[in-house]
């Protein structure tokens, strides 16, 4: 009952981005005397349009979350036991400052540094880079690295965070292996505007949860075999004669010529003349030509021969010689794809009907790069969407490149109706510079320590060709590991022992759960002490914001705000909100002041690499630059004039992309929502990689730094250039051990192969895959803790076929065992149509360790609710006496989450009522001495 | 639905109360009941009256706020609970009256009145509580010819059980009319039970999970994944499902118990050697077996909206 | 008043459009809608064992998930259930005490929760299952059509619509006046065959449900493989035979 003559409550709306998950949609925060009242989307903001997910509207109870760390910790128990101090944060900040500077002295190397999703990589990479470590990465590596470097590699651009559909115009999508994903607002907001306007949307998935509900066809694919189906609708398109030639010539390396030279080092390398050009032969003339030459005529087909006598072939000829082949013939796949044949005709059909008989038009003209003026846009209004399934199998990349080139044969590339860059791609393939090294020892890098290798020259190698970094990225195991193979790092870090790295500096991920394979063995290995006593992993500092699983294995906690309780940028630097439209990118503001000894893991960072002295953070005395995050994404400037913030620069404020510092830049910001976009005119919306009004505008903002033509990668030559090492054509050469498989997996045209696991497993044994899906209320670990979206979903069940379930013997609720080759565990199973007759899923990180995330013992996150991880292993089997593999792809280092095979029985009665395995509770205890409490 | 024992409680007791007050004012209205049974008459009005505020007081603790109880008395021209609460209410004076009356003058007309009044407002209040359920769509079990008849039929069996033990603790036996009465009844209200339950057990499901959630004729829809993983106020109160097996042995036994047993105690009361424990026992059968009737008329009833669960109803 | 109001001529049947065809079951509508009807800690939808072992709370919507076999064909139906606001609503009338009510102009259902006594009878009267008790306050609670937002003169004209509606990401939740047979959502009920939940009960929900459809891309039928083929299409060679040019 509110007293009479009390004020009424003060009523407040700040607008800020939303970090329930990785979307980052723009979000309007009530408050109430500065109390948290209510979360809705924001209208205006170019990400969200105004809705808001389920995730978003429930960060009220985040912010209030029991979970929440409330002090720096150091740890006073045995690693895992939970046992803590709470010290102040200047003790922590003495700690840390110290440990580091000692690995900075001598081998700055030996801090690995690993972050979560957290959305400021263009910062941590950096801090990275100054201090001198080639161990750095994020994410990526066990998310989607397959689907970012097959894009960059191939388009300049991928899916996701690269690029999106045309949901104005497209008539047919093609979805693959994408449940709930990102970005997943602006998909709902797309697939709804796609059936308000009849088109058809096609979802190829083993599953059939999220958006494939609503798919008008449903197919039911055996996981990792997209791949194959996609070559068997080129097959089918090849067929037909039904692809966009003048499409290829003008935008892709189609009809440049391949050197067909076996044995030699230039066999399968692109003939080039003495400039550097690539070659194609005109029918025209009858001569070589540069291949991008206005008014020619290139052929697509056929052999001719070289100034030098050796012979040369189009590209396109090498593609369709291959995948005319019987072997990619939909009546030669459909078994193993689980797709009928006819089906697979039919849909190469329909994308053919679409794409050719169905054109879009826009009335809009534009130039090309090579200077032909068009008086229309026509597009192929065929648009293709793909992520996590596709990309976390050992074939991913290879299947993504394979979904790349049936967009290149469709014309289907940044046309109306199509898949479309989004701003600021499409960026010169691969999509930037080589990894990093040190220039010199101790010393910063030379560049960004993840990267683009654009050949065996540019692996961090030793000369023994062995990796350079911990988790072996750009190393001969994982050529291509453009964002690092984060689930490998603990268990690197374990093998190589003390004298490997000495710090492992964790950020917003929950490395020793349900982000790590086989977080059993993880937590070990975080855990087990050598001969002498001291852990294999000498220090762990692990910053996060929840006592999450992975808090209990650090030695030392730096407790992180909630989102609403600090700035963040999501900068043009690292992967921002830009669209199809234009470049944009956004800001965090804190709306509440934390009332907890936490502070913002980027100003500790930044706070740290002052007190480390690191260049860019510290001036030649020493002296911190910056005094916050939000200092620093005001003032740092990367290169002249471009900073974390793309808008509002300029001592005006006025310059877009490229300005001065402005030193009311992020009040500008705070007035336009916490945003900033610039919409591109009509002319630069479509064809952006060949848009010449588009790219020097591109290049005027500081998004490229070359506005020439992006020619689009239908054969990959780079990674022709790594096959050429294996076979001992040019240097530096891979170990003996690894030739043979970077010869069969770097393939310049895209390849299907049986995912490495599953080859190496005794499919009669295990004969049913297993993936995950993420649900759609839910973001990982982050989200499944919170009060209204545990009622959502508190446990998980293992997902089968009614068919599959009838003939094991398994009826709804049934407790099973899922056993796989490296593990087994128990769970309760649950039957649907909807999905593959091979295939059992479940949610991901549902499952959670009694104790963690503060929630009560008896919780049914803890009894019932469990992970696929705990049969997952982050080692391939054995072969020889070799030490085995990481699972992941072969050309990227992705992990290969989804190649895990396992058998299902039905439990014996009397099994107890809990999933299996289990761990011992292991709740934060945390003695506070005055001091610490402030 | 779930058995609420406040509920259970209160149906059963309000009905021996009611019944019981019923039939003194019916044996009243109709000059079985002497003068000389002043006692009989204030005892029995004394005993309906503890039956039916037992029931009425276990009401109140279904109700979640019942400080504002007195709010039901307010929505008689569309609710049959507020009806049923007026109703309830108005017996006790007119009973009293009567009993006062009666006191005065069993033969007098007004006494003859009253206790007709007596009967119908008794009556009255069983089948406001029995509309209460029969009003209700969602549930076809409840929702019925059979409902309201039955529930009238078992005040009156109750009472009448219950009207013996008193007239045989005033007047040494339960006397041939009541006996026979009582006998009458339980084999109506066992007749009527097992027509019920006939009834429900044939009784198509009132809609397919497909037309709940308004899918085209022709379409079967299976549940896949409940909104929230545990149970909710819905599904603890709607989703009340009890085994067919389970239900079954519940049968027998409310029929048994019930029905058949204070029949035949009934029967036998008025020859026994000993009435008082024969009506007695007769009187705890019923009110045991009628408790186990409730039970499953709640127990067995299934609501529509547990469809969207997936749940038969 | 339980008793039903007269309806005035004219008088608006706000309500629901919901598109089954387009909800992809994200939960983002019942969220949204618990937090705008809850407002954190103090607000009045409760939750119970937040972080126990049987979290449960009041939501005035929820998202079912069904699965359907139509034409030998299967596809999974997700399903927000919430009041559907009747035209005549047993809840209404079987309330004792007058809490329960629906307004005269605009057909909106709502509970006076100062007057429920919590007796949860209209809970068992609602076929929907759409009235869920508040066991911490003791009262009902139901969907309200967010009549605080769709009359709040403080709140731009286009964010007076139900919370459920503006968070809803697949845009398939639709709001509006079901009487006005110009208006938008009735015109999509009429194109796309909108219908009524349990028709038969009687209860005439305002609310109404678009059925699952399935669009199709018509093709020639597809030809056989050319027998023996191995090479290159033919139609593939005739197509690049064409100078490609310019």
């Amino acid at each position: 009952m509110a007293a009479t003559g009390q004020s009424q409550p003060k009523r407040t709306v700040a607008r800020t981005t939303c970090y329930m998950c990785a979307c980052r949609c723009g979000i309007k925060v009530h408050l109430e005397d500065g109390r948290l009242r209510y979360i809705e989307g924001n209208r205006d903001h170019p990400v969200n349009r105004g809705v808001l997910c389920g995730k978003g509207s429930a960060g009220i109870m985040t912010a209030i979350s029991p979970a929440r760390l409330s002090t720096p910790l150091k740890r006073t128990g045995p690693r895992g036991s939970g046992a803590f101090e709470a010290i102040s944060w200047e003790e922590a900040m003495r700690i840390a400052t110290e440990r580091l500077a000692a690995i900075r002295a001598s081998d700055p190397g030996r801090l690995a540094l690993y972050t979560g999703r957290d959305q400021s990589q263009s910062l941590t990479g950096h801090f990275a880079r100054m201090f001198g470590t080639v161990n750095y990465a994020a994410h990526g590596g066990f998310c989607s690295v397959n689907m970012a470097a097959a894009g960059l590699y191939s388009l300049g651009g991928a899916f996701w965070e690269f690029g999106e559909p045309d949901w104005e115009h497209a008539r047919l999508f093609l979805l693959f292996g994408v449940s709930e994903d990102h970005d997943s607002n602006p998909l709902k907001l797309g697939l709804g505007r796609l059936k308000e306007r009849g088109a058809k949307i096609l979802s190829i998935n083993p599953v059939r949860t999220g958006y494939s509900a609503i798919a008008d066809e449903f197919l039911a694919i055996t996981p990792g075999t997209d791949g194959l189906l996609v070559l068997a609708l080129i097959h089918c398109l090849l067929e037909a004669g039904r692809i966009d030639a003048q499409f290829l010539i003008r935008y892709t390396n189609a009809h440049h010529l391949v050197i067909d030279a076996p044995g030699e080092g230039g066999h399968g390398l692109i003939a080039r003349d003495a400039a550097g050009h690539a070659l194609c032969f005109d029918r025209a003339s009858g001569e070589l030509r540069e291949a991008h030459s206005p008014g020619i005529d290139p052929a697509l087909l056929g052999t001719f021969e070289l100034p030098d006598g050796r012979r040369a072939r189009p590209a396109f000829a090498l593609l369709a010689e291959r995948y005319a082949d019987p072997q990619y013939a939909p009546e030669a796949v459909a078994a193993r794809c689980g797709i009928e044949a006819a089906t697979i005709r039919r849909i190469a059909a329909e994308i053919a009907e679409v794409a050719f008989n169905h054109p879009v038009v826009l009335d809009q003209p534009w130039t090309d790069t090579a200077g032909r003026r068009h008086a229309v846009m026509t597009g192929r209004p065929v648009a293709i969407h793909a992520m996590r399934g596709v990309s976390a199998h050992s074939n991913g990349f290879h299947t993504c490149r394979a979904i790349h080139v049936l967009q290149m044969l469709l014309g289907a590339v940044d046309t109306p109706g199509s898949w479309r860059y989004k701003s600021p791609y499409p960026k010169p393939i691969p999509g930037g510079p080589p990894p990093g090294r040190p220039r010199v020892p101790g010393g910063p890098l030379d560049a960004p320590p993840l990267g683009f290798p654009r050949g065996p020259e540019d692996l961090l190698v030793d000369a023994a060709g062995e990796a350079l970094r911990l988790d072996r990225a750009f190393s001969w195991e994982a050529p291509l590991a453009v964002h690092g193979l984060m689930h490998m790092a603990i268990a690197r870090a374990y093998e190589a022992g003390p004298q490997g790295i000495d710090t492992l500096f964790l950020f917003m991920s929950n490395m020793a759960w349900n982000s790590a394979m086989n977080p059993g063995e993880t937590t070990r290995m975080l855990s087990e002490c050598d001969a002498q006593g001291n852990y294999r992993i000498p220090f762990v500092i692990v910053a996060d914001a929840f006592s999450s699983e992975t808090v209990a294995y650090a030695d030392l906690v730096l407790p992180d705000t909630t989102y609403l309780e600090r700035y963040d940028c999501i900068s043009l630097l690292d992967r921002p909100i830009g669209s199809a439209h234009g470049p944009a990118d956004a800001i965090r503001i804190p709306v509440l002041r934390p009332d907890r000894a936490v502070r913002p893991f980027q100003d500790v960072l930044i706070d740290l690499a002052g007190r480390l002295g690191l260049p860019d953070f510290a001036d030649e005395q020493g002296r911190p630059l910056y005094s916050s995050y939000a200092d620093y994404m005001i003032r740092h400037q990367r290169r002249p004039g471009i900073g974390p913030l793309a808008g509002f620069r300029g001592a005006d404020g006025r310059a877009i992309g490229k300005g001065e510092p402005n030193p009311r830049q992020l009040e500008r910001y705070v007035e336009n929502g916490s945003f900033w976009r610039h919409e591109l005119p009509a002319e630069q919306l479509y064809f952006k990689h060949a848009n010449r009004a588009y790219l020097a505008g591109a290049k005027a903002m500081g998004l490229i730094d070359d506005d020439a033509q992006i020619v689009l990668q239908l054969y990959c030559e780079t990674l022709q250039r790594f096959r050429l090492a294996a076979e001992g054509h040019v240097a530096p050469r891979p170990p003996e051990r690894l030739r043979e498989r970077i010869a069969r997996f770097f393939d310049p045209l895209p390849i299907w192969y049986v995912p490495l696991e599953e080859a190496m497993t005794d499919r009669a044994t295990y004969p049913l895959h297993a993936i995950t899906q993420r649900p759609m209320a839910m973001y990982h670990s982050w989200g499944s803790h919170n009060a209204w979206l545990r009622q959502i979903l508190p446990e998980n069940r293992l997902y089968l076929h009614r068919d599959l379930a009838a003939r094991l013997g398994i009826c709804d609720e049934d407790w099973v065992w899922v056993r796989s080759r490296s593990g087994s565990l128990r769970c309760r199973a649950r039957t649907m149509s909807g999905v593959n007759r091979d295939t059992v899923w479940t949610w991901n990180a549902i499952g959670k360790r009694t104790g963690a995330w503060a929630l009560a013992h008896a919780a049914p996150e803890f009894r019932r609710g469990f992970l696929l991880n705990h049969v997952i292993s982050e080692y391939l089997p054995q072969e020889g006496g070799a030490a085995p593999q990481s699972n992941s792809d072969p050309v990227t280092g992705q992990a290969a989450w989804f190649d895990l095979t396992v058998s299902l029985e039905p439990c014996a009665a009397g099994t107890p009522d809990k999933t299996s395995p289990r761990w011992s509770a292991n709740p934060l205890h945390v003695r506070r001495t005055a001091e610490a409490v402030r | 639905m779930r058995p609420a024992a406040s509920v259970v409680l209160l149906t059963t007791s309000t009905g021996f109360g009611f019944g019981l007050l019923a039939w003194l004012g019916a044996y009243s209205a109709l000059g079985l009941l002497p003068q000389q049974g002043r006692g009989l008459l204030g005892a029995g009005i004394a005993v309906a009256l503890l039956f039916t505020s037992t029931g009425l007081i276990a009401s109140m603790f279904h109700l979640e706020r019942k400080e504002r109880a007195w709010r039901a008395f307010t929505q008689w021209r569309t609710s049959w609970l507020s009806r049923e609460g007026i109703a309830a209410v108005l017996v006790y004076p007119v009973a009293i009256a009567f009993g006062v009356a009666f006191w005065r003058g069993a033969a007098l007309p007004g006494t003859r009145v009253l206790g007709a009044a007596t009967v119908v407002a008794s009556l009255g209040t069983v089948y406001c509580t029995a509309m209460i359920y029969a009003s209700l769509k969602p549930i076809r079990q409840w929702h019925n010819a059979h409902t309201a008849p039955d529930y009238l039929l078992y005040a009156v069996f109750s009472g009448a059980v219950l009207f013996a033990v008193v007239r045989t603790a005033a007047l040494g036996s339960p006397g041939a009319v009541a006996s026979a009465a009582a006998a009458a009844a339980a084999a109506a209200a066992l007749l009527a039970k097992r027509a019920y339950w006939r009834h429900i057990d044939g009784q198509a499901p009132l809609a397919t999970l497909a037309g709940a959630i308004g899918l085209p004729k022709g379409i079967e829809a299976r549940p896949l994944d409940a909104p929230h993983f545990t149970e909710n106020f819905i599904l603890r109160q709607m989703g009340f499902a009890i085994a067919r097996r389970h239900a079954a042995k519940l049968r027998s036994l409310a029929l048994i118990i019930g029905f058949a047993l204070p029949l035949a105690l009934s029967v036998l009361g008025e020859f026994a050697p000993a009435p008082l424990a024969a009506t007695a026992l007769a009187l705890a059968c019923a009110a045991l077996g009628l408790a186990v009737e409730r039970w499953l008329f709640f127990a067995e009833a299934t609501h529509v909206s547990a469809l969207y669960y997936g749940r038969r109803i | 008043m339980s008793t039903l109001p007269e309806r005035p001529q004219g008088a608006k049947r706000l309500g629901l459009v919901i598109d089954l065809d387009t909800c992809v079951g994200c939960h983002a509508c019942a969220v949204n809608c618990k937090e705008w009807n809850t407002g954190g800690e103090a607000g009045i939808l409760p939750d119970y064992d937040k972080y126990g072992p049987e979290p449960d709370g009041v939501w005035f919507n929820r998202i079912h998930s069904y699965e359907t076999d139509a034409g030998g064909c299967s596809r999974t139906v997700n399903f927000p259930r919430s009041c559907l606001h009747c035209e005549n609503p047993l809840c209404v009338t079987v309330c004792p005490t007058g809490a329960s009510y629906k307004r005269a102009e605009d057909g909106i259902v709502l509970v006076d929760t100062d007057k429920c006594i919590g007796c949860q009878l209209c809970a068992w009267a609602c076929p929907y299952g759409a009235r869920e008790l508040d066991e911490k306050a003791g009262v009902m609670r139901k969907c309200t059509l967010c009549v605080d937002r769709i009359y709040n003169e403080s709140l731009p004209q286009e964010e007076r619509v139900p919370a459920c509606v503006a968070s809803c990401p697949a845009r398939a939740r639709h709001f509006g006046d079901l009487a006005d047979p110009d208006s938008e959502v009735s015109k999509l009920v009429k194109e796309r065959g909108g219908a009524d939940l349990l028709p038969g009960l009687g209860y005439q929900p305002t609310n109404k449900y678009l059925p699952p459809r399935r669009a199709t891309i018509p093709t020639a039928p597809a030809k056989p493989a050319a027998s023996g083929a191995t090479g290159i299409g033919a139609a593939l060679l005739g197509l690049l035979d064409r100078a490609l040019s310019r």
